[in-house]
Order: structure tokens, then C-alpha cells, then sequence
């Protein structure tokens, strides 16, 4: 099921080339049949590249970066550092640090060593970033690539034996600027293939996957750090590239290239065509390219732009030198204010190609059968011994013990009910067994395994998935992607058990109908399904929910009993629920454990337990005086 | 003095509240029980302005105040003590209630500060501590008592005795008593529905979003079904 | 150890604009959860008002109130014209949002200015130093820290002591909890500019003492110390901004001092990586603040 070559490699390319051929196309309309300069259209496919590869970070990850352009400084320097020739290098710098006044490597090897320096910085600021907390819109990762922009403007202003300086800078003097754009075109496809092809990939998906929802995503298997790391990495790459080509292409490099100012023109190209796209990418910088420029020259000479004529002098105070400027920063305003997903929001053309290809070949087709329950999964195989247990569990938040001495234990395949009031403890238990909260005291073992304080990411992946009680959908993504996520890092992770069928799972989950619309647009009780069949297609040990049932009628929630038991059962999985409605899970479950202030007051079958007195205190209070 | 007729709410596609009805006289202490997510936290924060209804009115003696925001309400009369008591908890104890106090006039802040003090004798002793450092049963009596600070004609308040020890729970239905004899009006939403129904004259119960049963404290303890409508039978 | 007191009361001189920058961002960054980066836009609107005012013959007793009066309406109207508009909104929108601000407001001057620095005169004693034993310290160094140290504590007597003081640490704290007080959203928010503008404008006043000069990226520098130093100190903590704020002014002329001569240039260098060091040691900044998630 994955890698689908089609979908994710083969129209991938196609759509890529595509784009490649309507870019380029376009800047050559524009140098040919209206004369523009080609100067333009040669940064604009070098603008190009560095925004795609801002975009696979800030897309991917959702995490802001003011630091790609101080990459690409970092890039520019090891690029000129290298490819220029040390005739050249000894007029500005003759004793540079390192000998590097000698080195001369050429344009290509260049190339490499400002990629291989550039990946070297990267891994370094990615662990910084990592431990700061980095998720999508975190702030102190924004903070921490705004300083490192920043340090390498101090750098390179303040170290004029390796950069030439604040002033001089250093020049090439080789033939000047790059002699065809060969170079360039190259460039620029590997960078809208790179971008597309990763989105489309494993690391991508579960990238996006965290960028949705950082905790669903751990508590699907996806460690977002890693992610994270690896979309770093490859953006600072292309970023690389793009900075290496354009200190070629301007024969020259100085600190104020690779600044404020470059950062917000490729930041503002992101996020005017919709920093989740790569068509979007290439669109901004179509835009803001000809907005920039058509500013530039009302700014110069008013409406005889235009051929009118008109008498501009009552707008001088508008059309003046640096509209350019004013147009950057009121597109970024503006789109902020007005439309902060961009002109395209994530509308790729790789995926809407896929989608027409896809209703084209299935027209008439039938939906898959529901697939079979495998029954010797489902009847208890050998051992009914109790594989997942959580003992002696203390929490306490501030002053509040919110579980004291909790636990519960549940055999393999068998479904477990837990139930207490409200503050009784019940999501904090399932949080602790799941790495979301950590315990003062107390084991979780299983089959085993101690899991005690072990990371969310690991506990998944080890067989413990659970569901929210609020709902946390990868909103943005389809109810397609959202199974496929989990069923990724399952057929990495679980490869002892039989591997997720998604197409079997959406369609037991009635999802069949609705595969491709986006997760946030479905109504309630389709996204608990939804939820359902995402952390089945982990192929767990043991499915944990939390509320399964919340905010539905009473007849969804009946029907919530059959489908929790179908999912369960297709991936073989045991199951602890936690409810507050003892209609369902009396319905559902083989044994029930009832919570009241932080401790275990009663276990039994759920008859026994509704019967317990203790727990009818626990539900309705006792009388005063007590 | 509070009417509320056809409430709904709902969270993008979940109606939490379905078409609620709820009266509230003056004087009275009403109790709001039910199982979780019966909609018995939405249906106060509706009432309170923090969420805005799909449908239904919401009346303050006889002035329609559908959909304004908590600051009008609380102005018109309506404080709520919050789930969970959101303290703030870096303030001192005066700070909180001081905060509880903006909207009235600055030149009667001292006298009602002095009544707090009275009414809250575990809060007087530690007026100047950050309320981060109280226990759960004074952050409920701050909590309290910073509402009562805007001298509310109705104070609501959402699961006072959640999270609280037996003993503390006591002093919160003791404070309820207090309350009442002070002839303030109370609309409380409680988890301990047999302790809630010694001291209410009436009470609702909620189930799924509805009210599915009404009637005086002591009509509605000596009610079999009690049970069941709590734990879905 | 002379050197080292030396070094103490100049780290203070320093230290003392970052606080007052530091705590101009986290008092907006509390009530709005907005990391603003045009911050330092008000340093340079106010800057070209003491340009204009100085040079159309002002004192420097006039211009100071003056530069301090246009930060706070600085602060307001950049309130009132974008980020009213973005209230509520995810970090993304709200980052580049004030970081739009800083583009525009940058480039109106570059429009109607002109892109070269525009000079002022310094007030004379901006150089005089007087002697203890044998410290030789800056009469505006002094100045600096007691404006400063004034600044602070009539700070602190507003948010301890006024309504408004309370109100918007209430805001900070729990903002649906705070309106359930009836605390407006909207006077909060304004107050929180017009008093993060006017730290700022007090801070503008010595910064432009300094400088004698403003340019249209004038605000580059100061928002970026402003930023980092409430970063450094714990975002969403008041205390911690101005804590971070002399921090950072230590470090920087601790190192400017200390730093083998073929380095000190790369003193800011060194800073950003020190504070790059202390993310990956210490993210939550020097005084950790509870953002706790429910789930």
C-alpha cells in the first residue's frame, strides 16, 4: 500500500515537470514576447528555489523560519569560499582562516562542500530547535531562527579575513555571472521535485501529520522531532543550492545579500501562494515577482507605464522610488490579515492531477468489501493472561493528587470498561499509560515490557494507541491520510503483526464514501469513526479510547458498540474504554473497573460493578455529615 | 429572576445542549445534576456568555441577554465560579479577589474585601500568599469568593466540590447553606447529586444535552430512576 | 575587580534598555500570546519625531516627552490598524503579522524619508563621565539605570496596585476567566499597548540619546534585544523579561571586554550563540511559566 507509486511518485514527477515547463514558460514569454529582462526571470527561478526550499520546512512542519535565508548565507559563503579562484580570493582576502586563500575547487565541488557545510549547521540548529519545544507554531523556534539569521550577519560583517567584510565582500571575476542558465533549470526541477516528492513521502506525511496535531501524532508512533530534523535538513539543502546559484549568478557576495531583506521577499513569495503547497510556492514567486517589479516602475515613471499617459501627479505621493518596498511589506500584511493560508492554501497540482486520474479509472466502480473478521484473532488465542498492566499509579498536579494507587490490567483481546465519576481520574490513567503525563509513582508494563515513563511516540509503537476525548484529527489532511499515517509507522514499527489494511479499515468504519474529503470537514460522530480507525490502523495490542461515546445520541452510541468491536477485532487488538454511559459499556465490555478520586473502588463484570455500592456513592455522592 | 427557554449549544457538529429550559426565582437555590458530559457545564457557560447558543433565549429579569459577552453579563448580574476554579494563580489571595471586584466602584472594594475576609476565615490567613500555593479547598473558597466580590444577583457555580476531599467537601455545601441564608440566589451545577439535593429547593437533571427530569430536592432524591439516568440505563 | 565593577555598572547602563524593551514585549505577549516583532518600530517612528522636532529647533526637554508620546500612539494605532485584526488567531498569522508591521512601517519611511541616516544632536553630557576612586562611570549610564529603575518600580505599583494593573495580569494569566470578571478584551489589550509603547518610548529616549541618528531599519536592533532578552527571561513572564534583559546586557559587555581582541567584534555573534546554548539547556528561559495542555 505504500509507497503508491502512482500517487506518490509517477504523477508526483509528471505534475512537476509540469510546473517546471509553466514557470519557465512564463519567464520566457515574458523576456521574449514582451521584452521584459531576462535579469528578472534569472532571480526569479533562483527565488524560486530558495522558497521551495523554505517551503518544505515551513510547509511540512508548520514551524516559522526567519533562519533559511542565514542558511543560505552560510551556503553563499562556502560556495564563493571555494569556487573562487585564488588569484581573485588574495586581493580580498590574502590570509584567510584555514588556508582557504588557496583552496580552489570549482563551481560543482563548491556546490557540495556548501551543501555539506550547510547540513553540518543545520543538524546543529535542528537539535537546538528540537529541544526547544519545536512544534507547528511554536514561537521560541521562530526566536531561535531569527537569532541564527542574525549570527551569521554578525559573522560575516564582523570576520573580513573569511568573508571580505561589511563592504568589499567577495567577488567572482570568472567569466562574471553564471555564462547559460543550464545551471539554474536544473536547479529548479530538482527543487520542485524535491519538494513534491517529499511532501508525498513517508517522513513528509508524518511531518504534516505532526504539523496538524503535534500529541495525535506521537500518539500515533511519529516521533515529530525526527521529523521535523529530516524536513530541516533536506529544505536547508535546496536552500543551499538556490544561495550557492545566486552568488554565481550576481558574481558576488555581501553580508546584506543574505538578510532582512531577502528573508521577507522569499517569506512573503511562501506565503502568498500558501505555504502548504509547492504549486503555491512557485505561484508566489510568479506574483510577488511581478508585483515587485510593476511597483518598481510605477514607482519610477507613474502611469506612462501603462501607455495612458494619465496625469499621475496627483498620486505622487504614492508613486515614488521604493513602492517595491511598501508593496513587500502590505502583501504580507495584507494576506496575513485577509488570508493567511495563501492564494492556494495545500491545493497541489500532483494531487488534484491524482484525483482526476483516479475518478476516471473508477468510474462504476464498487466499493471493497467489508473485510472478513479474522476470527482467531478475535476469540482469545492462547493465553488469557493479562498482558497490559498499570500498578500503584500516582499523579499529583500542584496539590492535587489526581490518581492515588490506580491501576488496571487487561488480558489480551479482552475488553476492559472504565468508569467513575467525573474527576475520578479516568483520562489522567489513560494519560499515563500513553506517555502523555508522567507519573510520581507506579509501573505500565506490557506483556512484559516495562513502559513506565517511556516517550508517547514509543508506547504506540509498542501497541498502546489510544483516542481523544476533544477530537484531534489532522484536520487539514484527508480522512484517507489520516488512516494512512498510522498504518505508515505501523508497517515500520509492528511488523510482527499482520499489516493494516486501509482500505479494509475505512470501509468497516464506513469511511469509504468520505476517503478523500479533509478530516475537518466531516461532522461528529464520522470523525469518532475517523479517530477509530486511525488508531486501528496502528495494528495495536490494545486500543485505548477516551469517550468514545461523548456528545453522541444514545442511539450512535449503541451503534459506537458494534463498530468498536469490528475495528478491534480486524487488527486483534484488546480494548480499554473509558465511559461515563454504563448502557454502552455494559454493551461492549468483558470487565469493568470504576474510579472514584484517584483510586480503583470496584472491578468486576459490569453487573457486578453497577451493583457495588460504592460505586453508586461514587456516582450519585454520599449524604452530608460523612 | 433567570429563565432560560430552548437552549442549544453546540461544538462544531456536537450539540452538547439540546433545546434546555431552566428557571431560576429569586432567592432560590437551584441544583444542576447529571451525569459527565450531560451538558451541564455547557449549559452554565451558555448562560454565563463564554459560549455562544445555536438557538434559545436566556432572560435576566425580564431583559433578554441571549449572547452577550461574560463582561456585559457579569455587569447585569451574573457571576459564575468556573469549572476546575481557574484561580489566578500567581496573584495573591487579595489580588483575586480585588480582580473579582473591577466592576464595582472603586469606594466600596474595602467594605467587600472586609466581608470576604469574614465570610472566609482560611482565606484571611493567608491574604498575601500567591494563590498558587493554596490547597484545593481554599482555591474553591477564593474561587467563591472572588465572585461574590462583583455583588452578583445570581452567582452560579460549576462543580464547587469536584476534587475535594470528604471533609472539604462539607465546608462547600456549608458555604452553599450560608449563602442561601443570606438570601442570595444560587444555581449550582454538582457531581454529588444526593448532597446537592439535601440543600437545593429545586433541581434539574441533565442527560445527553436534555433536561430529562425536574423537581424540588426532595422529590427528586426519593426518585428509583435517580440512578439509571445517571449511568445511562 | 575594578575592571569587573567597571564592567557591572555598564552591563547595567545597557541592560537597563533591554529590560524596559524586554518587558514592552511580554506585557503584550501575555494578554495576546503575540511575539512582536515590531516592536522595535516604535523606536524608530519616535526616532524621526526627534529627528524632525530636533531639528526644527526643540530642546531635548521638549523632545522627550515628545518621543515618548509618540511611541504610545505608535503602539496604538499599529494596535488598532493590524493586530486587532489578527486577535485570536494561530502563532503563524500572528509572527508574521508584526513582523508585516515591521516591513511597513520600514518601508513608509523609506518612501517619504529617504533611505540615508538622518542625524540629530546628542544632548551634551551624553559623554560626560565622572569619577569614583578610580571607576570612571557615564553620567547617562547613571541616568540610564535610575530613569530605569524608576520606570520599573512605578511599573510594578500599576500592576500591582490600579485596576488596570490587576486587570491585565488577570488577562495574562486566564483570559475567559478574566472577562468572566468582567474584564473588556479590548480595553486590556489597548492598555497593554499603550504601556508596552510607553516602556518603549522611555527606552527610545535613551536609545536615541545614544544613537544622535535614526534610519528606516532603525527598529532592527532594538525589537531583536527586546525579543531575545523576554525569550531569555521566559516568555509570558514579567519578571523574567527584565531579568532577561540585563542578562543580556551583561553578556554583551562582559564579552566585549573580556573577548581576545580578534574576536570582539564578533561579540553579538557570541551573544546569539550563548542564547542558542541556553535554549538547548534551558528552553523554557531563565523563569518557567506552566503552559499546561489538556487533553
Amino acid at each position: 500500500m505504500f509507497p503508491d507509486l502512482r500517487r506518490d511518485v509517477f504523477v508526483p514527477v509528471a505534475a512537476g515537470l509540469v510546473l517546471f515547463g509553466l514557470f519557465v514558460g512564463a519567464g520566457l514569454f515574458y523576456q521574449g514576447a514582451l521584452g521584459g529582462q531576462e535579469r528578472l526571470v534569472t532571480f526569479a527561478i533562483i527565488d524560486a528555489i530558495l522558497v521551495l526550499g523554505l517551503q518544505v520546512y515551513v510547509g511540512n512542519t508548520g514551524i516559522l523560519s526567519f533562519g533559511h535565508i542565514g542558511f543560505g548565507a552560510v551556503a553563499g559563503y562556502a560556495f564563493a569560499l571555494m569556487a573562487i579562484d585564488p588569484v581573485e580570493k588574495a586581493k580580498r582576502i590574502s590570509d584567510a582562516p584555514f588556508g582557504l586563500t588557496d583552496v580552489h575547487l570549482g563551481p560543482w565541488a563548491g556546490l557540495a562542500v556548501a551543501v555539506a557545510v550547510v547540513l553540518v549547521v543545520g543538524a546543529v540548529v535542528g537539535i537546538g530547535l528540537a529541544r526547544s519545544g519545536a512544534e507547528s507554531g511554536a514561537v521560541s523556534a521562530t526566536v531561535i531562527t531569527l537569532a541564527l539569521l542574525f549570527v551569521t550577519h554578525e559573522v560575516a560583517r564582523n570576520w573580513p579575513d573569511l568573508t571580505g567584510g561589511d563592504r568589499a565582500g567577495l567577488s567572482f571575476k570568472i567569466g562574471g555571472a553564471l555564462d547559460s542558465r543550464t545551471p539554474l533549470y536544473l536547479g529548479l526541477l530538482g527543487a520542485i521535485l524535491v519538494a513534491l516528492l517529499y511532501a508525498r513521502s513517508r517522513g513528509g506525511r508524518m511531518a504534516q501529520a505532526a504539523r496538524e496535531d503535534d500529541l495525535a501524532a506521537r500518539a500515533m508512533g511519529v516521533n515529530p522531532l525526527v521529523q521535523q530534523m529530516v524536513a530541516l535538513l533536506i529544505s536547508v539543502s535546496v536552500v543551499s543550492v538556490g544561495a550557492s546559484l545566486r552568488v554565481y549568478e550576481k558574481g558576488s557576495i555581501l553580508p546584506s545579500d543574505f538578510f532582512f531583506n531577502l528573508t521577507l521577499v522569499t517569506l512573503v513569495m511562501l506565503i502568498v501562494g500558501g505555504r502548504r503547497s509547492v504549486t503555491g510556492a512557485l505561484l508566489g514567486v510568479a506574483v510577488i515577482t511581478a508585483g515587485r517589479e510593476l511597483a518598481r516602475r510605477m514607482g519610477q515613471d507613474g502611469f506612462e507605464l501603462f501607455g495612458l499617459g494619465l496625469d499621475d501627479a496627483p498620486l505622487d505621493w504614492i508613486f515614488r522610488e521604493n513602492l517595491k518596498t511598501v508593496f513587500l511589506g502590505v502583501a504580507m500584511l495584507g494576506f496575513m490579515v485577509w488570508r493567511p493560508d495563501g492564494l492556494l492554501d495545500d491545493w497541489d497540482l500532483d494531487r488534484w492531477l491524482h484525483a482526476r486520474l483516479r475518478r476516471w479509472r473508477e468510474r462504476g466502480a464498487e466499493a471493497p468489501e467489508v473485510p472478513e473478521v479474522v476470527p482467531d484473532l478475535v476469540e482469545g488465542g492462547p493465553g488469557d493472561e493479562a498482558v497490559l498492566v498499570a500498578d500503584g499509579v500516582t499523579v499529583s498536579f500542584g496539590g492535587f493528587r489526581a490518581l492515588d494507587g490506580a491501576g488496571l490490567e487487561v488480558g489480551r483481546h479482552e475488553v476492559l470498561g472504565v468508569i467513575g465519576p467525573n474527576g475520578a481520574g479516568k483520562t489522567t490513567l489513560l494519560n499515563v499509560v500513553t506517555g502523555l503525563v508522567g507519573s510520581d509513582s507506579g509501573r505500565v508494563a506490557l506483556g512484559g515490557a516495562d513502559l513506565s515513563g517511556a516517550p508517547s511516540h514509543r508506547i504506540a509503537r509498542s501497541g498502546l494507541v489510544r483516542t481523544f476525548q476533544n477530537l484531534r484529527l489532522f484536520g487539514s489532511l484527508t480522512v484517507r491520510e489520516n488512516v494512512e499515517v498510522s498504518a505508515l509507522v505501523a508497517s515500520s514499527t509492528r511488523r510482527h503483526r499482520p499489516p493494516p489494511d486501509v482500505d479494509g479499515l475505512l470501509v468497516a468504519a464506513g469511511l469509504w464514501d468520505v476517503r478523500f474529503r479533509r478530516a475537518r470537514e466531516l461532522d461528529y460522530g464520522t470523525s469518532r469513526r475517523l479517530e477509530l480507525a486511525r488508531a486501528a490502523a496502528m495494528s495495536p495490542s490494545f486500543l485505548l479510547l477516551d469517550e468514545p461515546t461523548s456528545g453522541m445520541s444514545d442511539a450512535e452510541s449503541e451503534a459506537m458498540v458494534d463498530q468498536v468491536r469490528r475495528m478491534a477485532g480486524l487488527v486483534g487488538a484488546g480494548v480499554v474504554v473509558i465511559d461515563h454511559d454504563l448502557n454502552f459499556i455494559t454493551g461492549i465490555c468483558d470487565r469493568v473497573t470504576c474510579l472514584d478520586a484517584g483510586q480503583v473502588i470496584a472491578t468486576g463484570t459490569p453487573d457486578e460493578v453497577q451493583a457495588h455500592p460504592a460505586v453508586r456513592a461514587a456516582y450519585l455522592g454520599t449524604s452530608g455529615g460523612g | 429572576m433567570l429563565e432560560v427557554s430552548g437552549l442549544t449549544t453546540a461544538y462544531g457538529e456536537i450539540q452538547a445542549l439540546r433545546d434546555a429550559d431552566l428557571r431560576v426565582g429569586s432567592g432560590e437555590v437551584i441544583g444542576l445534576i447529571g451525569p459527565n458530559g450531560a451538558g451541564k457545564t455547557t449549559l452554565l457557560n451558555t448562560i454565563a456568555g463564554l459560549l455562544a447558543p445555536r438557538s434559545g433565549t436566556v432572560t435576566l429579569e425580564g431583559d433578554d441577554v441571549t449572547g452577550r459577552p461574560p463582561e456585559d453579563l457579569l455587569r447585569a448580574g451574573l457571576a459564575l465560579v468556573p469549572e476546575h476554579r481557574r484561580i489566578f494563580t500567581d496573584l495573591t489571595v487579595e489580588e483575586n479577589l480585588r480582580v473579582g471586584g473591577v466592576t464595582v466602584p472603586a469606594g466600596e472594594r474595602g467594605a467587600l474585601l472586609d466581608e470576604m475576609a469574614e465570610l472566609f476565615p482560611v482565606l484571611r490567613a493567608k491574604w498575601t500568599t500567591a494563590a498558587g500555593y493554596l490547597s484545593g479547598g481554599e482555591a474553591q473558597q477564593l474561587a467563591i469568593g472572588r465572585a461574590l466580590m462583583a455583588r452578583p444577583r445570581l452567582l452560579m457555580m460549576d462543580e464547587p466540590s469536584l476534587g475535594l476531599a470528604p471533609i472539604l467537601v462539607d465546608v462547600v455545601f456549608e458555604l452553599v447553606e450560608t449563602l442561601r441564608a443570606q438570601g442570595r440566589t444560587l444555581l449550582v451545577v454538582e457531581q454529588n447529586a444526593t448532597r446537592m439535593l439535601e440543600v437545593a429547593d429545586r433541581a434539574y437533571v441533565l442527560r445527553s444535552g436534555e433536561v430529562v427530569a425536574e423537581g424540588t430536592g426532595a422529590e427528586l432524591r426519593a426518585d428509583e430512576r435517580l440512578f439509571d439516568m445517571f449511568v445511562g440505563n | 575587580m575594578v575592571e569587573l565593577l567597571q564592567n557591572l555598572i555598564d552591563g547595567l547602563g545597557r541592560g537597563s534598555i533591554y529590560a524596559l524593551l524586554a518587558l514592552g514585549v511580554a506585557v503584550v505577549f501575555g494578554v495576546m500570546h503575540l511575539l512582536n516583532f515590531a516592536h522595535g518600530e516604535l523606536i524608530t517612528v519616535s526616532g524621526y519625531a526627534a529627528y524632525w522636532a530636533l531639528n526644527d529647533g526643540w530642546s531635548w526637554y521638549l523632545t522627550v516627552p515628545l518621543i515618548v508620546v509618540v511611541a504610545v500612539l505608535t503602539s496604538l494605532v499599529i494596535e488598532r490598524v493590524a493586530f486587532s485584526r489578527v486577535r485570536g488567531a494561530d502563532q503563524f498569522t500572528l509572527l508574521l503579522t508584526s513582523f508585516g508591521v515591521h516591513f511597513v512601517v520600514f518601508a513608509i519611511f523609506l518612501l517619504y524619508v529617504s533611505a540615508s541616516v538622518k542625524t540629530f544632536p546628542r544632548p551634551g553630557w551624553v559623554t560626560n563621565t565622572y569619577a569614583v576612586g578610580s571607576l570612571r562611570i557615564e553620567v547617562f549610564d547613571t541616568v540610564v539605570i535610575v530613569v530605569t529603575l524608576l520606570t520599573l518600580a512605578g511599573t510594578t505599583w500599576v500592576l500591582q496596585r490600579t485596576t488596570f494593573g490587576l486587570s491585565l495580569r488577570a488577562a495574562a494569566a486566564d483570559f475567559d476567566t478574566a472577562r468572566l470578571m468582567g474584564i473588556r478584551s479590548d480595553s486590556v489589550i489597548r492598555g497593554a499597548f499603550a504601556l508596552s509603547g510607553l516602556l518603549a518610548g522611555i527606552a527610545s529616549v535613551f536609545w536615541l540619546m545614544r544613537a544622535g541618528s535614526t534610519v528606516p531599519s532603525a527598529g532592527i536592533d532594538p525589537m531583536l534585544k527586546g525579543v531575545l532578552a523576554a525569550l531569555i527571561g521566559g516568555l509570558g513572564s514579567l519578571r523574567g523579561a527584565v531579568l532577561g534583559g540585563f542578562a543580556l546586557g551583561m553578556a554583551e559587555v562582559l564579552l566585549r571586554s573580556r573577548l581576545p581582541d580578534s574576536v570582539a567584534s564578533l561579540t553579538e555573534g557570541v551573544v546569539f550563540l550563548l542564547i542558542a546554548l541556553l535554549f538547548i539547556f534551558r528552553p523554557q528561559g531563565l523563569v518557567a511559566v506552566d503552559h499546561a495542555e489538556r487533553v
